[in-house]
């Protein structure tokens, strides 16, 4: 019995320790990128981080499920799109709040290493921002653009699993290989809805927004 | 839910009198506590202490039991699979061997089936208190709460924008879905396939983000107008001056948290298991 105790102390420091290390990594990623705008966020930022927030709870209500407490759930469309619209930081608030609150409501229960799996997907997809050409709303979003948003929302998924399942091991105490049945789930099932809704989705309102469109100069 | 998108309901109680921010405090204090843990005795003893809090503020039980209702069932489906996928997890914890369905080389042990009950008390264990703090804390109090505790006032208000518009929102897909079944596009089990209706949701996300732009634009125009976000502090109608009581709440949730800190940093997450030999 001892033995087993102190095999599970150390496991427990040494990923502890690369728990902490992932968080301060990320808390200082986010202030970097707050302190290079060097300004406060927008009022449009606060509302649209407070209307995403808003939608990905009422979407979170559509789900299909496709196995133990594993579904597809179009909400997830919404944080690549936000993402791309109004920046990271409004991506990652939204996944955050959103799923935090649904959470809340829904089922008096928080589950808060699958929130920074939202949050991390909100967060990456908002890094196609940082190609000063990227402006949906202009219609400017080129296959290169397209390309991007594929690349980052797959490196938040990957990021956000690595937290959500050093989460649930050691906050939760959840077996390593269940989790690992659950999130590779859970992650082909985001991919699809990513893959079919969110970022199509973007792609239209750009193709919608585009300028110029029927007219031509007369010569 | 009702129009402002929060589960508040009005009672005079001991927590509905506590400050939002000591609410959410304890909220921390107490899922931290149960985090430092993988031990039956100390969840039942959270559970029960939950329930008197619980019983203590008030609040109908018709309103509380679907929420735990559904995390019974959730457990219920996490233990399954559980036990589908890991049968001897629970014996590699334990240290000792003690096989009940042996179907060739998959066996569920005793203590797997321990450690599924476990987890599902710890599951249990962290509720009464989110439960406390969403169905206490007026909607209005929500965001100063959140701001009191540290979190920037843009965020905090974003925050209470979201639970603003939750209700609004959920109308707006209502509206959009039906329309667009209206025009033939299938969405039901047993209309089309599951591809066919996941590809449907499209034509509900683009009409259901253009009307959001609008709906941020027209917002955000307001705040500016009203000079939102204009000084670096911000002060908010619905706050009170702590009182007696609300310290007290505060140091107990210090307190109880830094016992869990100190408690995992220490002794590490103990697994514990009353039948080993």
């Amino acid at each position: 019995m001892n033995g087993i105790s102190g095999f599970f102390q150390s496991v427990v420091s040494r990923e502890g320790i690369i728990a902490v290390v992932v968080a301060v990594v990320l808390s200082i990623v986010i202030a970097l990128l707050n302190k290079k705008k060097g300004r406060h966020m927008s009022t449009k930022t606060v509302v649209a981080i407070g209307v995403g927030a808003a939608l990905y709870a009422a979407l979170s209500a559509i789900s299909i499920p496709v196995g133990p407490n594993t579904s597809f759930r179009i909400a997830i469309a919404l944080l690549p799109i936000f993402g791309a619209f109004f920046g990271p930081t409004a991506g990652f608030l939204i996944g955050f709040i959103g799923h935090a609150l649904n959470d809340a409501f829904m089922y008096g229960n928080v589950w808060w290493s699958w929130v920074f799996l939202s949050a991390m997907m909100g967060l990456f997809g908002g890094f196609v921002c940082f190609d000063k050409k990227f402006d949906p709303l202009n219609g400017i979003c080129t296959k290169v653009h397209i390309g991007l948003m594929y690349l980052w929302s797959i490196i938040g998924m990957f990021v956000g699993s690595v937290i959500a399942y050093l989460g649930d091991v050691y906050l939760y105490s959840e077996p390593t290989e269940k989790l690992f049945v659950q999130i590779t789930l859970a992650n082909i099932s985001n991919l699809v809805v990513i893959a079919v809704i969110g970022i199509p989705a973007v792609i239209l309102i750009a193709k919608s927004k585009a300028k110029n469109q029927g007219l031509k100069k007369d010569l | 839910m009702s129009k402002s998108g929060s589960l508040y309901i009005e009672r005079e109680s001991l927590f509905h009198g506590l400050d939002g921010s000591i609410k959410l405090l304890m909220l921390i204090a107490w899922t931290g506590f149960a985090f430092a843990f993988m031990d039956a005795r100390v969840f039942l003893g959270m559970i029960l202490v939950g329930l008197g809090i619980l019983k203590l503020s008030k609040l109908p039980a018709k309103a509380i039991w679907p929420l735990f209702a559904f995390i019974f069932v959730f457990t219920l489906f996490n233990s399954i699979f559980l036990l589908l996928i890991t049968p001897e997890y629970g014996s590699k914890l334990a240290g000792s061997y003690t096989g009940i369905v042996t179907l060739g080389f998959y066996s569920i042990t005793l203590e797997t089936i321990f450690y599924c009950i476990t987890l599902s008390l710890k599951y249990i264990a962290i509720m009464p208190i989110t439960i406390l703090f969403i169905f206490t804390t007026h909607p209005s109090n929500f965001a100063s709460s959140l701001n009191r505790i540290g979190v920037p006032y843009r965020v905090a208000y974003a925050v209470n924008i979201a639970l603003r518009y939750i209700p609004d929102v959920k109308t707006e897909v209502d509206n959009i879905i039906n329309a667009q079944e209206a025009r033939g596009v299938a969405f039901r089990k047993g209309d089309a396939g599951l591809a066919t209706r996941l590809k449907n949701y499209a034509t509900v996300m683009v009409p259901l983000l253009l009307s959001s732009f609008n709906r941020i634009e027209v917002v955000s125009n307001a705040m500016d107008l009203r000079g939102f976000g204009k000084s670096k502090r911000r002060t908010w109608y619905h706050r009170k001056n702590y009182t007696g009581m609300d310290l007290a709440f505060a140091a107990l949730s210090f307190a109880v948290l830094a016992a869990g800190v100190a408690i995992k940093i220490m002794v590490g997450s103990v697994y514990w298991y009353p039948f080993s030999l």
